[in-house]
C-alpha cells in the first residue's frame, strides 16, 4: 500500500528489537525473499541510527551504507537519487523504520512528512502484531518443554514401578500409583489440547 | 550396543540409564551438555544417540546437523527424545537426518520397543 501510494521502486519495513538490531519484516515482492533474513545493528551516527534515536525523517542522498542492504538496494541507484528513512513510532517509542525510494534528489519530500509518518503509524500496528507472534512462538514451545519434562520423570517412575521393574507391588499401592498415573495422563492431554489450540499464526 | 544419551534433566537421566541398561542391555554414556555430544560421539562411536532438543550450550538440532556433517558420526542413528513436540520441530529434526522422534513423556517400559521400531528398518536393535 505504501509502495503504490508513493510510487516508489522499493519499500521495506525494518523492525527494531530490545538489542537494537534492525530486521527486515516486510518488503515489496521483488526483494521479499532476499530480504527476509537481513538483520543488522545500525552503526552509531549512521542514518539508520539517527532515524531510530531521534525519531527523525532522514533523506539519504547517498547509496545505502549498510552492507547487507546495499546489495539489495544500491543496484541501479544513481548519484542524483535518494532514499527516505521514515521512523515507525508507536507505544511512545521508535519501533523501526520504512525505507522508501529511490526518489530523485530534486523531489521535495519534507512537505509530505506528516503523510509519511502516518504510513509509519500503520506499520506500528503491524509491528505490535509481529512482536506478539515472536513472543508466542518462543513462549509456547518453552511452556510445552517446562511442563512435559517433570511429567516425564513422574510418569516414567510410576510406569517402571507398575511395570514390575522393581518387583511386584501390593494391590493398594498399585491402585494409588494408577491414580497418580491417570493424573499425569490427564495433564499431558490438557497440555496437548491447550497448545494445539494456541499455535500462533503470523 | 553402546548408546549415547544427551539429556539435561537428572531425573530423566536416571530413568533412561536404568531402562537402557536393564531392558535394552546397552552400555550407556550420558551427557547433559550439548557441546559435548559430537566429541563424545566421535570418541565412543555409539550405535545410537538419544538426543534432547533443548540442551545447554548447543541445541539438539544444531547437534544433529553437526553429527550428520561429520564423516565419523554421520551414520550413527539419532533419535530425538524431547518434550518439544510441535509438528514443525518434528519435521525439522527429520529434515536434519534424524532416524526418528519420540515425545516426552514416554513410557519407560515400552521405550525399548519404540526405539527398536525406529532402528530395525536400519538393521539394528537393542535389548537382544
Amino acid at each position: 500500500m505504501v509502495r503504490s501510494t508513493w510510487k516508489v521502486q522499493r519499500c521495506l519495513f525494518l523492525q527494531t528489537n530490545e538489542l537494537g538490531e534492525l530486521r527486515v519484516r516486510a518488503a515489496d515482492e521483488g526483494i521479499a525473499s532476499k530480504s527476509s533474513s537481513i538483520m543488522f545493528i545500525p552503526a552509531p551516527g549512521s542514518p539508520f541510527a539517527r532515524c531510530l534515536k531521534n525519531n527523525e525523517l532522514i533523506e539519504m542522498n547517498t547509496a545505502i551504507t549498510e552492507d547487507s542492504l546495499a546489495s539489495l538496494l544500491n543496484e541501479g541507484f544513481k548519484s542524483t537519487q535518494k532514499y527516505l528513512l521514515v521512523p515507525v513510532t508507536g507505544e511512545a517509542r521508535v519501533l523501526g523504520m520504512i525505507i522508501l525510494g529511490p526518489f530523485e534528489q530534486s523531489q521535495e519530500m519534507r512537505s509530505k512528512e506528516s503523510e509519511l509518518r502516518s504510513a509509519g503509524a500503520l506499520c506500528a500496528v503491524l509491528s505490535a502484531h509481529w512482536r506478539l507472534y515472536d513472543w508466542m512462538s518462543q513462549f509456547i514451545p518453552q511452556v510445552n518443554h517446562e511442563l512435559r519434562t517433570p511429567l516425564t520423570a513422574v510418569q516414567g517412575s510410576i510406569d517402571m514401578v507398575l511395570g514390575g521393574m522393581f518387583g511386584q507391588v501390593g494391590s493398594e499401592v498399585k491402585q494409588m500409583l494408577e491414580m497418580a498415573h491417570k493424573g499425569c495422563e490427564r495433564t499431558v492431554r490438557a497440555i496437548e489440547d491447550y497448545l494445539h489450540n494456541q499455535q500462533p499464526k503470523p | 550396543m553402546k548408546v549415547l544419551v544427551a539429556e539435561d534433566d537428572p531425573d530423566i537421566q536416571i530413568i533412561l540409564r536404568m531402562v537402557l541398561t536393564r531392558l535394552g542391555k546397552c552400555d550407556v554414556v550420558i551427557t547433559y551438555q550439548g557441546n559435548e555430544v559430537v566429541p563424545l560421539a566421535k570418541s565412543n562411536q555409539p550405535g545410537l544417540i538419544l538426543l534432547d532438543a533443548m540442551l545447554p550450550e548447543m541445541n539438539g538440532f544444531d547437534i544433529c546437523q553437526a553429527l550428520k556433517a561429520d564423516d565419523s558420526t554421520k551414520n550413527i542413528p539419532v533419535i530425538f527424545l524431547t518434550a518439544r513436540s510441535m509438528p514443525a520441530e518434528l519435521q525439522r529434526a527429520m529434515a536434519l537426518g534424524a532416524a526418528g522422534y519420540l515425545a516426552k513423556p514416554f513410557d519407560p517400559m515400552t521405550l525399548v520397543g519404540q526405539i527398536n521400531g525406529i532402528l530395525q528398518p536400519l538393521g539394528a536393535s537393542i535389548g537382544v
